[in-house]
């Protein structure tokens, strides 16, 4: 049952961004994996998670888990590339 | 603007349009709502029933539209009305909508996007996924430009009489930048920390979540970032501009001052303050009382300016502009505020034991030790000096009355400082006027003697008059007046300038400029009391036309706040979310005592959590908020918020519309979940998980981001359903799910694909083929229709059908994701183009083609045809051909028009 409206979730995208970026500094997690450690609802998790993607902030490591889940990582930027 | 056709709508059909008549040689303006050329047919994956890439069909289609030399292509444009001339030709009036971004320059980088703060819906990937306020399209768009989405100015930021953009603060501190937040509002005013505490915060009373929950704590985060920024770094971190040799001096260091010292310092003059006091701050550091802003606030944001190499000369009155001219100033700005208290005008007042608002504030801010305690307090007015006053004696250990002449409504002190006084003990009593301070022998008051009064009808500045009660006094006894009736400025100050009759300095409102050639003004001493962020506001105009002329330019051009966007309406805002979770606003904080004892600041800092749960109620009211990042990382230097939009009148001989269909709505379904279960999506939403620019790395149900193995597909929902208004066959519905099932199987080999339907309709060339092939490679098809569809605790569906072949018993399968097969609906839009005449419509609301069986494309108005799916839902090769017939006719009009019209074709 979808929670909130996905205007209002997409807006939060921003804000999660650092909550995000720090749980997947330890490595690649699935959505439902992220959600639990947020404490957000999946569905809303997707839709940060793809919203980073889009601007590539995150990519997926390729083929998915044996659930159907793939799993996100972090995305070097150019400055931690350089460094 | 004349051509000879005008195409509205860039979709399939348009474009199909408008290259066909630019290839005959007329000249044809395509008029397209969105940024891009391509309609909806770009955002499919493929095309039934061959599968070919959507993407290399319509792309070339779309670079040739474009680029064609006979077509005019105006993007983000919508027309507004078509009127046919009584020579048969047309009039069109097109608005076309700014785009804030100069197309000549954008180079498509994207640079923006990532930058940008605001995330909303993604209309191109039909909501699934996010994208910015700053945007390209889609990766495919033609032209690839960026635009900016703004509905107009947020009501937070136009509400701010400083032109502070409240929306873009907050917004760069949801995205955790705190410190270009801080930088966004210094490029208003240096006083950051100072209005994050001491500000009447108009943007918080304008703020849309106010009509929810309660608003934003807007005021309180401009403070967050003050902190943050004064804890973390040494200056302002601006760099002036280059110098420019000239010099400048300001009369006065209140807010007005200081912000037009800091914005002309920045643009590379040499600045210097004079300031009458021992030191500089004005109102800020005299009259305001510690306990609303610390003294260490004041001297943090003034020392934002002094690092600019700003001079401030202390104890240095300065009464004659001229002399500054003549001591080498090239402009001056006058900035001396309202430094006199009116008086009273009673019996008494030259008693020991009155004194004026200002004089006790600014008394007990210089550090003038004084114990008031068991003394009685009288203080005189409803502002908000006089708030201040009550709330410093109370601190002062005295028992504290205000009393005023009309009642609560009336008062002009911000209605928050009345209630907080009234809270640290504070009397308030309402409708008493002064009449005489009574004194003992030796000249000491003893007390108030007040005369009551009652409201009498409106005065001139809207508040209701107060007239005596006959007979009616009340005396109150106290050992001290305060009188805060009101400030004024000094109206024998500066000869040589020009002053109204109540003393303040008489300038042009708009640009502030004196009958002195290069002296302005700002600030109270021009508009008589305001507040800070009115003072700020001044003090930025002042110095912004004092710059211009110093630099020989028109006095103009103050788009900080003469050429905002219109303001966001609230309903608006509100209309884009179908439901608005509750976020408990921020709490103040403030532990009041009704026996304060100290001059502590009162207010609590926001914690960074606090600061982070206050700006994710942010309701993006404006869309873009202003933050200016995309402008800091364009390296075209394309972004320009001043745009505006602009209306063209294009004169056209005639007119085709192809501004296509809208899907069904399949919130009208409830039975079948959309929108309330994440795992019923439509096939358009599909289309884009198949798509090679798809929103998702491949095909994932939206609950958990989960592969599906079993996808489920209802067929006919909006169409073929008298239930929703529409028994129409929507026609492409059965082709374009069969299409996806072999996508599917083709991306996800290992799920199961089953279509609910009523029947399979393939009338078209090799159609039934293609559904054989769909069955060929394991498609399942279930013929019955579905009743509902329920939501397990995992997100799987319960999809309950009649098995008509089976029995016709109803039977219940479970899925990971279930696709609605939307039908299509008329765009209302094609019917209200014309402004005088209706175009006609089916019984159905498409355009209507009187003569469509020898005529296909001929609406009821000569001139103007119809191409594609406006006049009825077809797939892409009708929709082609249909233009065809429409623009052969439309054609056919032009050379019956002008037969030798026609523009020589350079370039095919």
């Amino acid at each position: 049952m979808r929670e909130r409206d996905r205007r209002e979730v997409i807006r939060d995208e921003p804000l999660m961004h650092a909550p995000i970026r720090r749980e997947l500094a330890g490595g690649p997690l699935t959505v439902p994996e992220l959600a639990a450690r947020l404490g957000r609802p999946p569905e809303e998790v997707l839709l940060w998670v793809m919203g980073m993607r889009r601007y590539r902030q995150v990519v997926e490591v390729p083929d998915s888990d044996d659930e159907g889940y793939f799993r996100y990582e972090l995305v070097a930027s150019d400055e931690e590339v350089l460094a | 603007m004349k051509f000879d056709a005008l195409v509205v709508g860039g979709g399939i059909a348009g474009m199909e349009s408008s290259l066909k008549l630019a290839d005959m040689g007329y000249s044809v303006a395509l008029v397209e709502r969105q940024a891009s050329v391509g309609g909806r047919m770009i955002l499919l994956s493929k095309v039934f029933p061959t599968l070919d890439c959507a993407s290399c069909i319509s792309g070339p289609k779309m670079s040739s539209t474009v680029n064609h030399p006979n077509i005019t292509t105006f993007t983000t444009s919508e027309v507004e009305g078509i009127r046919r001339q009584p020579d048969g030709t047309f009039a069109a009036s097109v608005r076309q909508r700014a785009k804030y971004v100069d197309w000549s320059a954008c180079t498509g980088c994207q640079d923006c996007e990532v930058a940008c703060t605001v995330a909303v819906p993604d209309q191109f990937n039909y909501d699934l996924a996010a994208r910015r306020a700053a945007y390209i399209a889609f990766p495919q768009a033609v032209p690839k430009k960026a635009v900016l989405e703004r509905a107009g100015t947020s009501p937070c930021t136009d509400a701010c009489p400083a032109g502070i953009k409240a929306h873009g603060y907050v917004a760069l501190i949801r995205d955790g930048r705190y410190e270009e937040a801080f930088q966004l509002i210094l490029e208003a005013t240096p006083l950051v920390a100072t209005l994050g505490r001491a500000c009447y915060a108009p943007c918080e009373e304008s703020c849309t979540r106010g009509d929810l929950e309660g608003t934003l704590p807007i005021r309180r985060l401009k403070r967050f970032v003050a902190d943050w920024h004064y804890a973390t770094h040494d200056g302002p971190g601006v760099e002036p501009a280059a110098p420019t040799g000239q010099r400048v001096a300001i009369v006065g260091s209140g807010p007005a001052g200081l912000t037009a010292a800091w914005q002309l310092a920045r643009r590379g003059h040499g600045v210097t303050i004079f300031e009458a006091a021992p030191e500089p701050g004005g109102f800020l550091r005299y009259a305001l009382p510690e306990y609303r802003l610390p003294r260490a606030a004041v001297d943090q944001d003034i020392a934002n300016v002094t690092a600019l190499g700003v001079e401030i000369v202390v104890d240095h009155p300065v009464d004659d502009v001229v002399g500054l001219r003549d001591a080498g100033y090239d402009a001056v700005v006058v900035a001396t505020g309202t430094p006199l208290a009116q008086s009273l005008h009673v019996p008494g007042e030259e008693h020991t034991g009155v004194t004026s608002g200002l004089a006790f504030l600014g008394a007990v801010r210089q550090g003038e030790s004084r114990d008031l305690s068991g003394r009685t307090v009288v203080v005189v007015g409803g502002g908000n000096v006089a708030m201040d006053a009550a709330r410093t004696a109370r601190r002062l250990g005295a028992a504290v009355t205000v009393v005023y002449r009309r009642s609560r409504g009336e008062m002009p002190a911000n209605h928050v400082e009345a209630e907080d006084a009234e809270q640290e003990g504070v009397t308030l009593a309402f409708l008493l006027a002064p009449a005489e301070v009574v004194a003992d022998a030796a000249g000491h008051v003893r007390a108030l003697r007040c005369q009551e009064m009652r409201l009498g009808p409106p005065d001139a500045s809207g508040r209701r008059r107060p007239e005596p009660v006959a007979g009616a006094e009340r005396v109150v006894a106290c050992d001290l007046v305060i009188s805060a009736i009101g400030l004024r400025p000094d109206a024998n100050a500066f000869a040589t300038l020009s002053h109204d009759g109540s003393g303040a300095l008489v300038a042009d409102p708009t640009t502030l400029a004196t009958a002195l050639p290069g002296v302005f003004v700002a600030g109270d001493a021009v508009t008589g009391p305001s507040d800070i962020t009115r003072a700020v506001g001044q003090g930025r105009r002042a110095a912004h036309m004092a710059d211009r002329w110093l630099r020989g330019e028109p006095l103009d051009g103050f788009h900080a706040l003469d050429d905002r966007l219109a303001v966001v309406d609230h309903a608006a805002v509100l209309a884009r979310q179908r439901t608005h979770a509750r976020r408990d606003p921020a709490v103040s904080g403030i532990d009041f005592s009704m026996t304060p004892h100290d001059f502590a600041e009162l207010e609590p800092a926001l914690t960074e959590a606090e600061a982070l749960a206050g700006v994710s109620r942010c309701l993006d009211c404006g869309v873009c908020s202003e933050c200016g990042a995309c402008s800091r990382v364009c390296p075209a230097d394309a972004i320009h918020l001043e745009q505006h939009d602009e209306m063209l009148d294009l004169e056209v001989d005639t007119v085709v519309v192809a501004t296509g269909y809208e899907l069904f709505d399949a919130y009208q379904k409830p039975e079948y979940g959309y929108g309330t279960f994440p795992n019923v999506i439509t096939a358009t939403e599909m289309d884009r998980l198949l798509a090679p620019t798809r929103p998702f790395n491949t095909v994932l149900r939206p609950s958990d981001g989960k592969v599906p193995d079993r996808v489920a597909y209802v067929s006919c929902v909006g169409s073929r359903d008298r239930t929703v208004d529409n028994p129409l066959c929507s026609k492409i519905c059965c082709m374009y799910s069969i299409k996806q099932h072999q996508l599917i199987m083709g991306a996800l080999p290992l799920a199961d694909v089953t279509t609910h339907y009523m029947d399979m309709r393939a009338a078209g060339k090799r159609y039934e083929e293609f559904f054989s092939q769909g069955k060929d490679m394991g498609a399942t098809y279930i013929k019955g229709r579905v009743a509902k569809i329920e939501e397990k605790d995992n997100g799987d569906l319960r999809v309950f059908y009649e098995d008509i072949e089976n029995g016709g018993r109803v039977v219940a399968a479970e899925y990971d994701l279930v696709v609605l097969s939307v039908g299509v609906r008329p765009n209302p839009d094609a019917l209200r183009l014309f402004d005088e005449e209706d175009l006609a419509a089916t019984e159905f609301r498409f355009v209507a083609e009187p003569a469509g069986d020898h005529s296909p494309g001929a609406t009821s108005i000569p001139g103007v045809y119809v191409a594609g799916a406006s006049s009825g839902a077809k797939d892409i090769v009708d929709s082609i051909m249909h233009a065809g017939a429409a623009v052969a006719q439309a054609a056919a009009t032009l050379e019956v028009a002008h037969p030798r019209r026609r523009v020589p074709l350079e370039v095919r």
